[in-house]
């Protein structure tokens, strides 16, 4: 009776666990509100910002989870949004071809994913290294170009008439919405997710119950270079510019939402595909919340310290739960 | 009447949804050696981890010397004379074997412009190493470099030089080959004739009662029964253990020697460093192979060579249809399966739960056109490998990490046994389990016998190796030194003779 006591306890615990980060995007959304009103700002501009902000969050992170899932990093992600959608503005402006553009840009996130992921596995690397040389490389070319052919404060940029049709909330909605139900399907419903997950739990048993490292990797980074495709495309239908800035945060961010959304830091079976899609407007949520809250003039500075500090306190406390449920070996 | 070093009072435990201890009371005496025995998940290694400082109690009371002991860690509670030698591994891969032993003291090794005097700590190992027997390692030895009874052997060493008051031994000797185990008696012997004690965990009967003092049951997270020396009788601690008498045979009651006709796999000519020299061996569907030697003798990469997880410099594994075994993945698509010795890093993803360990390797069996995963369909597959492995577990999506190592292992073969692998290799399958789970493996191994599926285990232990074996064969230094046929005549220093 005991027991089983302890054990509807311990479930209780767990689903009030799992919640957590819907009741945080819950609770952040309303202080938004109170904020915003408190303010006399617009609350309608603002939900509008933080949801085109949010939106590119979010598709980039959820393809992102696949390679967090495997207990990697890749701090390239921005580097490469930047890049896929600067060579997408430059394919439009030689060729006046949308299609081709958008050719261009899932060529190119997903060939900058694929090369982190092929050039790690050739050299035997981790591939948190690669992918730090790749966000110096990409954003080093991507600067070069948008200098050279725009100058780097107004960039290079696409008529805005072209994307304007596609700049509303149901296209955007849809968008991230098919995404994430693709993601969602393989993770949870496919070989594929659940080998990932296994992986990213523990590398050698992984290997050794008949997983391929290497494919799976591959797997993993081509997910994550769709995300990347789908942010660069949202982010050129959002702003129709490339700046040497564009982007540039967005490979730090996705590590914070996916850590805000509920996942380990270590990825493995407890990884989460709704991490990055609550993760990600949360964190988006916070940053404006604080943008209203503190001092322009410090804002951005103390914003960051405090996102650090949530993001430390949170690592913390899911590292705490987890270590206490383990029996000594 | 002697005063305790150590007294625990009304100590209670739990983890997650598990009552690991319950109100448990335990006195540890001066110049004893004291065994603890329960089956897997009876409380043994948490009571011993949290007088060691691993863990804290939920609540009750510990003294040591009549004084209130809280260790923090279990560096504090080893400088504070209480230490412990793990359980799993219990060293850090990355560094040298000095730099393991001094892990957090380099301090006391000063070099020039604040850096270490590598060759002072490495000198300092050397000889702590060698205060207890161990001739062959030196302190400069990158860890990653030794296997997993010598790093075992380290640990015994780091804890060892600290002098401690009371050591815990926790179900180490398995892990140990003869001559390592004699280097753990000799120094338990030792720390009981200068005064000290020792807390024993073991899950062999013959080992406890030859080289304990005394004796402690414990049963689902409670203590049963204390046994003095004199009192020390196989059945009664048994009985003591499990609650009830243990029924049906331990090992094969046949003594004949039987398998089928057709080849399941073979291996042909294989060497493999130093480790292997040109071994070929055919295993045979509906057969157990036993393979023994010491710990070195080339058994376990063996083993690993027949699943594909290690190249062979040359020659070949070969199943009976023909197929090359090239890699984990081939020998996965042509069934087989594979126990490691180490389990916690080999054979289970700690992190995961129950469900993910089972299910993953049986995906196939379940998964809907070998892609689609209906979690209805895998809980049926999880449910039924647990139910029949008899897992104790609060329910399927229970953390591997929450259970007791013999569930773990029945986790494992769970698996395996799930996928229908027609060719198991068990590396050390008993190992760090308790007789009631020792006796349903040996039991499910002679089922899955008599199915056809090949059985290679790979073992340290001669009973095990007599008792369940078809054909014995027996390695030295990378060869095989003989083959016995199962007979009733044979005899473990027959068998001995090829070893050494």
């Amino acid at each position: 009776m005991e027991q089983e006591a302890i054990l509807r306890k311990y479930k209780l615990r767990q689903r009030l666990i799992d919640l957590l980060p819907l009741a945080a995007l819950a609770a952040l959304f309303a202080i938004l509100c109170i904020t915003v009103q408190s303010k006399g700002y617009r609350l309608d501009m603002y939900l509008k910002i933080i949801f085109n902000e949010g939106v590119v969050l979010a598709v980039v992170a959820t393809g992102a989870v696949f390679i967090y899932t495997l207990g990697s990093f890749d701090i390239s992600l921005g580097a490469s949004t930047l890049f896929s959608a600067t060579l997408g503005v430059m394919t439009y402006n030689a060729t006046g071809s949308l299609p081709l553009m958008i050719l261009v840009i899932f060529g190119v996130a997903v060939g900058c994913s694929l090369l982190s992921s092929v050039l790690a596995s050739v050299f035997h690397i981790p591939v948190f290294v690669t992918t730090v040389a790749m966000m110096s490389v990409l954003s080093a070319i991507a600067a070069q170009i948008i200098t050279t052919n725009g100058g780097a404060v107004g960039g290079i940029s696409i008529p805005s008439a072209l994307v304007k049709p596609l700049d509303n909330m149901g296209f955007k909605i849809a968008v991230l919405a098919i995404f994430w139900l693709i993601c969602f399907f393989v993770f949870d419903f496919t070989k594929i997710g659940r080998k990932q997950k296994f992986l990213g739990g523990n590398p050698v048993c992984a290997q050794l119950t008949g997983i391929q490292v290497n494919k799976y990797a591959i797997i993993a980074f081509v997910m994550a270079g769709i995300g990347v495709g789908l942010g660069a495309f949202l982010t050129l239908v959002y702003t129709p510019s490339v700046t040497a800035t564009t982007a540039g945060s967005i490979g730090m961010n996705i590590i914070v939402a996916i850590v805000f959304g509920g996942m380990p830091i270590s990825g493995g079976p407890r990884s989460r595909i709704y991490s990055a899609l609550v993760g990600g407007f949360s964190y988006i949520l916070l940053n404006n919340i604080l943008k209203l809250v503190i001092d322009s003039n410090i804002g951005y500075g103390v914003s960051q310290i405090v996102s650090a500090v949530f993001f430390l306190a949170v690592v913390y406390v899911t590292g705490l739960n987890y270590r206490s449920q383990m029996l000594p070996r | 009447m002697k005063t305790p070093i150590l007294e625990m009072k009304h100590i209670r435990k739990t983890f997650a949804s598990t009552v690991a201890l319950g109100d448990v009371d335990l006195n540890v005496y001066p110049g004893e050696i004291r065994g603890l025995i329960g089956e897997n998940g009876s409380g043994k290694s948490t009571i011993s981890s949290i007088a060691a400082g691993m863990q804290k109690a939920d609540s009750g009371e510990m003294l040591y010397h009549g004084k209130t002991w809280t260790p923090g860690s279990m560096i504090e509670a080893l400088s504070g004379g209480i230490g412990m030698i793990v359980q799993e591994s219990g060293t850090i891969q990355g560094v040298s074997v000095a730099e393991n032993m001094f892990l957090g003291e380099t301090k006391q090794f000063p070099g020039p412009f604040g850096s270490i005097d590598r060759k002072a700590m490495n000198t300092k190992a050397d000889e702590a190493l060698r205060a207890i027997g161990i001739q062959n390692v030196s302190g400069a030895t990158p860890m990653a470099a030794l296997d997993f009874q010598t790093r075992k052997l380290v640990e015994i060493a780091k804890v060892v030089m600290k002098d401690p008051e009371i050591l815990v031994v926790d179900e180490t000797t398995t892990a140990l080959s003869q001559e390592g185990r004699q280097i753990l008696y000799d120094l338990m012997k030792r720390l009981r004739d200068e005064g000290k004690a020792v807390l024993f965990i073991s899950h062999d009967l013959e080992e406890i009662m030859e080289v304990c003092d005394t004796l402690t049951v414990l049963r689902d997270g409670a203590i049963i029964r204390h046994f003095t020396k004199d009192e020390f009788d196989a059945d009664q601690i048994r009985t003591s253990m499990i609650g009830r008498e243990l029924q049906g045979d331990y090992y094969r009651s046949d003594f004949t020697p039987s398998h089928w006709n057709e080849v399941a796999v073979e291996l042909r000519n294989v060497s493999f460093g130093e480790a292997l020299e040109d071994v070929s061996i055919t295993f045979r569907k509906g057969e157990i192979v036993g393979i023994g030697g010491l710990s070195h003798c080339g058994m376990h990469p063996l083993g690993k060579i027949l699943f594909g997880a290690i190249r062979p410099d040359s020659g070949e594994v070969v199943t009976g249809s023909g197929v090359r075994i090239t890699s984990e993945t081939v020998a996965m698509r042509e069934n087989f399966g594979y126990v490691s010795k180490d389990r916690d890093v080999e054979s289970l993803s700690l992190t995961a739960s129950i469900r993910d360990n089972i299910a993953i390797a049986g995906m196939e069996r379940y998964a809907v056109n070998n892609f689609l995963m209906l979690s209805s369909r895998e809980k049926v597959y999880v449910d039924k490998q647990i139910a029949d492995l008899s897992i104790k577990c609060a329910d399927r999506d229970q953390s591997v990490s929450q259970l007791s190592g013999g569930n773990k292992q029945k986790v494992v073969f769970g698996k395996w046994i799930g996928r229908g692998s027609e060719v198991l290799i068990l590396d050390c399958p008993t190992r760090g389990v308790d007789i009631g789970v020792k006796r349903a493996m040996y039991q499910l191994m002679a089922e899955l016998k008599k199915e056809g599926k090949s059985i290679i285990m790979i073992s340290e232990e001669m009973p095990e190796l007599m008792g369940m074996s078809d054909r014995l064969i027996i390695m030295k230094d990378g060869r095989i030194t003989k083959e016995f046929e199962r007979s009733a005549d044979l005899s473990d220093t027959e068998i001995i003779k090829y070893m050494i």
